[in-house]
């Protein structure tokens, strides 16, 4: 092939590629055929393969702890994360039962169970590279899981399913750079947009906090729920520091997710919601 | 015959392990890439042609799992393969220390095409983020793998397991 030939079927194939890949962007509505079944047949290589590497990073890590005094920890963390994890959600309804009781005179009374209908699911696969924080769970189409459902942990909020085959989701993190979640701050009611930063680094900025609105480090950020995707009132993370956005229209915090997005292991799907009788 | 399905067995292990098990090892959330490694050793033995060709079906695999932006790994790994090709010539290659800064250059270039095609995407990550969160550790990381696992690929290349795999 003379150099000509070879730079134009280069530059053809270069254009090829940069449309294929606008074209199977993000948004796209379905997957094919094909990349489902294949998807699907991978996923129960990658449950084989992510159980036997959870085995033999506990094998690995056995010895290394005393065996009672570990588990015995392991217990307690589990429970102190769910324990944390009903307090947010507690929190949230007593304060969403103290505005409706002043405002409409409802009733007080204790908050009445959350009315969310769940899915348990395992994580079996993790996105290849850096740059993108998505997650492939092994429940899929036939056990009733649908684009845009929210993820969540007992310590708050995972992400939303962003595609499903037969019996597998992938589900995008609220840590990665394309997420967008509306939230609020607990307390204070302040709105604002909680985004990823960068790929697998695990952290949160809240943008489009108004000028006028206090918010401080330690303050606790839930989803609003207001015209998202996402159900409302789950913890997203607790601030860590404010500062003034670049164009000094708004403030901007950074956000420590309460979940740690790299030990997640399982996952709940809100299937339903029937919010509790007022 | 057998030899043609090795590197191609070698990539999709990788990647199985790469979407599995390799989490458990990230350092601050940034992980090693074990199929960028492969294409690097290969091209480093076989040259820019077979560099840049096995680059484009690594990344194209790896673009398969993601499920989106198909050719976005595919075009970012095959420039990678094709560079560290350029260097067959010119260096020895029973080196470890040779592949290791072959590595940290390749996943540098690598990383910076993926971040333009990201802004291509309209994917909004600030550099410095990207450069520090991502680029550099990454780059660090694949480069501090190297010692691990390049003298056992080119023990394996130089008892011809590859040689039917010609392209």
């Amino acid at each position: 092939m003379t150099s000509g030939k070879r730079l134009f079927f280069l530059v053809i194939l270069l254009v090829l590629v940069l449309y294929v890949m606008r074209v199977t962007a993000f948004s796209r509505v379905e997957a094919t055929p094909l990349e489902k079944t294949l998807v699907d047949v991978f996923a129960t290589l990658e449950q084989v393969t992510t159980g036997l590497g959870r085995g033999i990073r506990d094998v690995v890590t056995f010895p290394l702890s005393l065996v009672n005094a570990s588990r015995r920890a392991e217990e307690l963390s589990d429970k102190v994360a769910r324990l944390e994890g009903e307090l947010q959600q507690a929190r949230e309804y007593r304060l969403e039962n103290e505005r409706l009781k002043k405002l409409l005179d409802f009733k007080s009374g204790p908050a009445a169970d959350s009315g969310l209908e769940v899915t348990a699911a395992a994580v079996i696969g993790r996105d290849p590279g850096n740059w993108f924080s998505t997650i492939t769970i092994n429940k899929g189409r036939a056990q009733g899981i649908k684009e845009n459902m929210t993820v969540l942990t007992p310590r708050g909020l995972v992400g939303r399913v962003i595609a499903t085959t037969d019996h597998t989701a992938t589900v995008l993190l609220i840590t990665d750079p394309r997420s967008a979640v509306s939230a609020l701050v607990q307390d204070s009611r302040t709105p604002g947009m909680v985004e990823g930063t960068a790929g697998s680094a695990g952290s949160l900025r809240m943008i489009h906090i108004p000028n006028d609105m206090p918010t401080r480090p330690g303050q606790v950020v839930v989803t609003s729920g207001t015209k998202s995707i996402f159900t409302k009132g789950i913890p997203i993370g607790e601030i860590t520091r404010v500062k003034r956005d670049p164009t000094g229209l708004f403030f901007e915090a950074s956000v420590r997710p309460f979940v740690d997005f790299n030990r997640l292991e399982e996952v709940l799907v809100i299937t339903g919601v029937h919010p509790p009788a007022l | 015959m057998l030899g043609l399905l090795v590197l191609p067995g070698f990539l999709l292990l990788a990647l199985l392990l790469q979407v599995t098990v390799v989490d458990l090892i990230h350092v601050k959330g940034v992980v090693p890439d074990l199929t960028f490694l492969l294409v690097v050793f290969y091209a480093f033995l076989r040259g820019q042609r077979e560099g840049a060709f096995w680059g484009f079906v690594a990344g194209l695999m790896k673009d398969f799992i993601t499920g989106n932006y198909f050719g976005l790994n595919a075009l970012s790994t095959a420039v990678a393969g094709y560079l560290v090709g350029w260097s067959e010539t010119r260096f020895y290659k029973d080196s470890s220390l040779v592949v290791m800064v072959l590595t940290f250059f390749a996943t540098m270039v690598s990383q910076l095409i993926y971040y333009l095609l990201l802004v291509y995407l309209q994917i909004k990550i600030p550099p410095g983020v990207a450069l520090v969160g991502v680029v550099l550790p990454s780059a660090m990381y694949n480069a501090l793998l190297v010692p691990l696992f390049y003298r056992k690929f080119y023990r394996l290349y130089l008892k011809g397991w590859f040689k039917v795999g010609q392209f």
